[in-house]
């Protein structure tokens, strides 16, 4: 059984169609990184999961159940676009209201249990208005965490987390997964840090799924390449760009060769044409360069 | 090890305790309730304190009232209103009411409360009605506040207590009860205007004067209809919760305050179904 399971989706904003024929499956215990430029349609599908919106077509099952399931709703957490926080009250005054409206039996061990999972417990008195815009953010995941959701729908949680931040709600979400019957799909810009937790993924471009994959497909499918600095880096790139097919200057000033091809050959080749390469090495293409080459286009 | 995944759905009770607790809680957190609470009071003691008005002649001023009673009450109904003064009874306080509820529905789509609740909840109509109910009780105070403003002032003035004890109860008691049929309009009216806090605020106002009972009060009267006609809709009904104050007015009052809050709690609830919450 899968956590939520997306067929054919659609949804119209008047004649402009926001998401079409999205599907999309998120296998339980999976940490499901939902990746797409603004206005791909990442929120609007997340709100429809959420049953926030109404759908235009196709179906939502989660965990085998319509998605507008009360039994199924309320065990869904969710954090879209911003924390549903009141301003004038307290961290914990929220966390309570929440709490109420969840019926959670021992609501206060409940409340203290998330905070110091997100390390907020001692910004609990403090109002919400006057907390940092990373506090905001710990304080939303917190509320989503109440009543231990089987499904968290989280929309950008990253935005606003300092270092430290973002270390923790890694450390939380692969919590959270851990024994393999909670989900979490979570959406984010910053792929670096989404390659650090996620377990699946997918890609949407235009209110479609242009991408599906396991952290080990994506692996796979990322491409190795050797990077090398030579003293005489124009002559290096000419002469490599001869012989192999892909060459290009990376941001830090690397020559990247992503031709099937050994360091090795690569610094022989350059040496027999006069060339001394002074650093090489091997790596491989990360989430975001796959991403990006996907938006290319690209493989 | 693997945890047991339960899908039980919450009970009705389960889900409207909660609600009602959280309602209630951001009601008594919420400073404009006392405001209006205070508004409520001052406007009444106010009036009968302090309006007077020319005589007939035009000469020498006299007090708009001459007993308590027309405080709490219009002698007439107000849709043949001679002077803006007869709007001072205590109908004004569902037009304060309409004002405090689009402030309290207003909080909760600005806040973002409203994506988080309906993430967990499946029941739109559960919104509905713990609005309407924890608006109805905070409209309900105002009627108790203006009572004792409206007293208070009365006897400052020293107007005339002649008033059936019996009657002033059945009338306070069906504005009371009134008020669950004007929370659930404003509710349901601030459920369609979500998106524009102004027009909410705006719509709220301008129904809340009963305005609309003037063209139903033309269509009776065009139609040699009975008066009592006008007894169905919210504003005529908490018109003659004062106007003929007993059990069977209370009644009345009772069936078609209910009779709305079923109307448009449905109405909006199919609403939030139907449209998108933002």
């Amino acid at each position: 059984m899968n956590a939520i399971e997306i067929k054919n989706l659609s949804k119209n904003f008047g004649p402009k169609q926001a998401v079409c024929g999205l599907d999309m499956t998120v296998p339980m215990g999976a940490i499901y990184g939902f990746i797409g430029e603004n206005g791909s349609g990442k929120s609007t599908t997340q709100k429809m999961i959420c049953g926030l919106i109404p759908i235009s077509g196709g179906s939502v099952r989660l965990y085998g159940k319509d998605h507008t399931d009360e039994g199924v709703r309320a065990r869904v957490g969710g954090l879209i676009e911003a924390p549903g926080c009141f301003p004038g009250l307290t961290v914990w005054d929220n966390m309570m209201l929440q709490a109420a409206n969840l019926s959670i039996p021992n609501a206060e061990e409940e409340v203290i249990k998330v905070l110091k999972m997100v390390r907020m417990e001692g910004a609990a008195g403090n109002k919400f208005k006057n907390c940092s815009l990373g506090m905001k953010q710990r304080v939303g995941i917190a509320m989503a965490l109440l009543g231990e959701p089987s499904l968290l729908v989280l929309d950008e949680p990253l935005n606003g987390l300092d270092a430290d931040g973002m270390r923790i709600m890694r450390e939380v979400f692969t919590d959270i997964v851990k024994d393999g019957t909670r989900s979490i799909l979570v959406s984010s810009h910053l792929l670096g840090e989404l390659q650090k937790v996620a377990t699946h993924y997918g890609i949407i471009r235009h209110g479609k799924m242009i991408a599906q994959m396991t952290a080990q497909e994506l692996d796979a499918s990322c491409r190795t390449y050797i990077a090398l600095k030579a003293e005489e880096m124009k002559k290096a790139k000419n002469l490599l760009g001869c012989s192999y097919s892909r060459v290009e200057t990376d941001e830090a000033g690397f020559l990247r060769v992503y031709d099937q091809t050994t360091a090795e050959a690569v610094v022989t080749y350059l040496y027999e044409n006069g060339v001394i390469v002074t650093e090489i090495m091997t790596d491989k293409i990360g989430l975001e360069e796959y991403y990006t080459d996907l938006m290319k286009g690209g493989k | 090890m693997a945890r047991e995944l339960k899908f039980e759905s919450p009970s009705f009770a389960k889900r409207m305790k909660g609600m009602l607790g959280v309602d209630l809680y951001r009601l008594f957190h919420t400073p404009m309730f006392y405001i209006f609470l205070g508004i409520a009071a001052i406007i009444p003691a106010m009036v009968s304190a302090m309006t007077m008005m020319p005589d007939q002649n035009g000469n020498t001023m006299e007090p708009l009232y001459s007993n308590v009673w027309q405080i709490m009450a219009a002698s007439e109904p107000l849709y043949v209103i001679r002077g803006i003064a007869d709007y001072a009874n205590m109908n004004m306080v569902f037009i304060f009411g309409g004002i405090m509820v689009s402030i309290f529905i207003g909080h909760d789509y600005k806040s973002g409360y409203v994506k988080q609740l309906f993430t967990t909840h499946a029941k739109k109509q559960d919104y509905m009605l713990s609005k309407t109910l924890v608006c109805a009780f905070a409209m309900a105070c105002m009627c108790v506040t203006y009572l004792i403003g409206g007293i208070a002032g009365g006897l400052f003035a020293g107007y005339a207590w002649d008033v059936n004890f019996g009657s002033l109860l059945m009338a306070i008691l069906g504005k009371m009860i009134m008020s669950l049929g004007w929370a659930s309009l404003y509710t349901f009216l601030n459920i369609i205007f979500r998106k524009y806090f102004g027009i909410s605020i705006a719509s709220s106002f301008f129904f809340g004067t009963g305005i609309l009972i003037i063209g139903a009060a033309a269509i009776v009267e065009n139609l040699s209809l009975p008066t009592a006609f006008l007894n169905l809709f919210l504003y005529g009904s908490s018109v003659n919760a004062c106007l003929v104050s007993n059990f069977g007015t209370l009644l009345t009052c009772i069936a078609v305050s209910v009779c709305w809050t079923l109307f448009y709690n449905l109405l909006g609830a199919r609403i939030l179904w139907k449209s998108d919450v933002y």
